[in-house]
């Protein structure tokens, strides 16, 4: 009998802790398992691991939380980022349709005082030669440009068309040297002729030493030429001055269209029907 | 005793982990459970009285501090640790798979005596399907770390026996 329990004791005390069990697990149930001591000796035990293992773990919640809102703030960041990114592209692009909605309008408006066959252009390529001042309009005579029109804005001239084909045109500018604009000087109604100059810019050519030129005076276009409407800006007077020698006085001109910053234009008919070199 | 002394205190160290580190692990709702895979341990390679009391006791523990009615986990873990007792003469565990396999059976087991004293003691609707949803991942989760646990706990036993001969 006792070699019978020695041999099968591990077996024996595991049927006990069974039969046990099954008697706690009763008492339990019944309700009669109340201030029993295993439980608070390993209450007492534990309680303190568990306290400070909870600790860590809530320290590790704590930092976990507080990486996960710092990834979230980053991410939203980064979202408000794009977010202000594409705003600021819209807001450019709403920027830039106003701008062009107001130039066209300020076109269509200065339009009215021309004649009707005035075409509205855009200049789609400016002098790829240092040696010239000139552009290329994205209409040609298939829409009626003609070789002599005149290229002008609601702040004066731009040029004259020298070239064309069925969808584009080329403009010489004002500034070209090898352009030149029948002009009045507004004040005095002195005449003369504005043309560009590679040394000193543009200037006012054939004006007599005995004309009363000043510094601010405005140039109009004459319209005796027969390719400029009359009355058109062409510059203003920014340097006078009369030589030793010769008939007539060197006066510098500052345009009144700065072709690079121009981006639509007329193209006007001559009055007179005549293709007139520039 | 020294070596009873330091299972249950792994015991007590692994139930302190359950109840706090391992819910961070990304198990979902279930809890490695690792006291099974010592008691299993325990069944396996230290087949005592002291290991039987202490699988007792261990599943004692659990019922203290997490189980609704006490008893429960004490009869699944003396059940666990008997039926790896009774088998353990015809498993000869050498690699990690096999290992794996035996707490996987081990926890269907417990699993089976839980849900057998819950249906008997603590009747709850609608248990059965949650139960068993239960009971195979939490087999699972505990035959997927069980290779690992038992490396520890023999590292660990080493250490305690170069300990005892070194002291004697």
């Amino acid at each position: 009998m006792l070699a019978f329990l020695r041999k099968n004791q591990v077996a024996l005390s595991s049927c006990c802790c069974l039969l046990l069990s099954i008697y706690i697990l009763t008492a339990a149930a019944r309700g009669q398992l109340k201030n029993e001591p295993l439980s608070a000796l390993l209450m007492w035990i534990m309680r303190p691991l568990q306290i400070a293992s909870q600790e860590t773990v809530n320290w590790i919640k704590g930092f976990q939380e507080n990486y996960d809102t710092l990834a979230g703030f980053r991410s939203e960041n980064e979202r408000l980022r794009k977010r202000v990114q594409a705003l600021e592209v819209e807001r450019q692009k709403l920027l830039e349709a106003e701008a062009t909605n107001r130039r066209l309008k300020e076109l269509l408006d200065f339009r009215s005082h021309l004649p009707d066959t005035a075409i509205t252009a855009s200049i789609i390529a400016n002098s790829a030669s240092s040696w010239f001042q000139s552009c290329l309009l994205n209409k040609g005579s298939a829409d009626g440009v003609r070789k002599g029109m005149a290229v002008v804005t609601p702040l004066g001239v731009v040029g004259q068309v020298v070239a064309v084909t069925a969808r584009t045109a080329k403009v010489i500018l004002l500034t070209d040297p090898n352009s030149g604009i029948d002009v009045l000087v507004q004040r005095t109604r002195s005449r003369g002729i504005v043309s560009g100059s590679l040394e000193d810019g543009t200037v006012l050519k054939y004006v007599k030493r005995s004309e009363d030129i000043q510094e601010g005076d405005r140039l109009i276009t004459s319209g005796v030429d027969g390719v400029f409407p009359k009355g058109l800006l062409a510059g203003t007077v920014i340097k006078v001055r009369k030589q030793h020698l010769g008939l007539f006085q060197f006066i510098e001109v500052l345009p009144a269209v700065r072709s690079e910053r121009v981006e639509e234009v007329l193209v006007v008919a001559a009055e007179s029907g005549a293709e007139k070199k520039p | 005793m020294r070596l009873f002394l330091l299972y249950f205190s792994v015991g007590v160290f692994l139930i302190v982990l359950q109840g706090t580190f391992l819910r961070l692990l990304p198990f979902g709702p279930v809890v490695p459970d690792l006291v099974l895979v010592l008691c299993v341990y325990l069944g396996l390679h230290h087949p005592t009285m002291g290991a039987a009391l202490g699988s007792f006791l261990l599943g004692y523990s659990v019922d203290v501090v997490s189980s609704r009615l006490l008893g429960l986990n004490a009869f699944a873990m003396s059940l666990v640790f008997l039926s790896v007792y009774l088998s353990s003469r015809s498993i000869w565990i050498q690699n990690p798979l096999v290992t794996s396999f035996v707490v996987l059976l081990a926890a269907l087991v417990k699993g089976a005596a839980l849900v057998l004293l819950w249906a008997v003691f603590l009747s709850v609707e609608g248990f059965w399907l949650g139960a068993a949803r239960y009971i195979i991942m939490e087999a699972l989760v505990a035959a997927l770390l069980a290779p690992v646990l038992f490396a520890l706990l023999r590292r660990g036993q080493n250490y305690v026996e170069k300990f005892r001969v070194a002291a004697q």
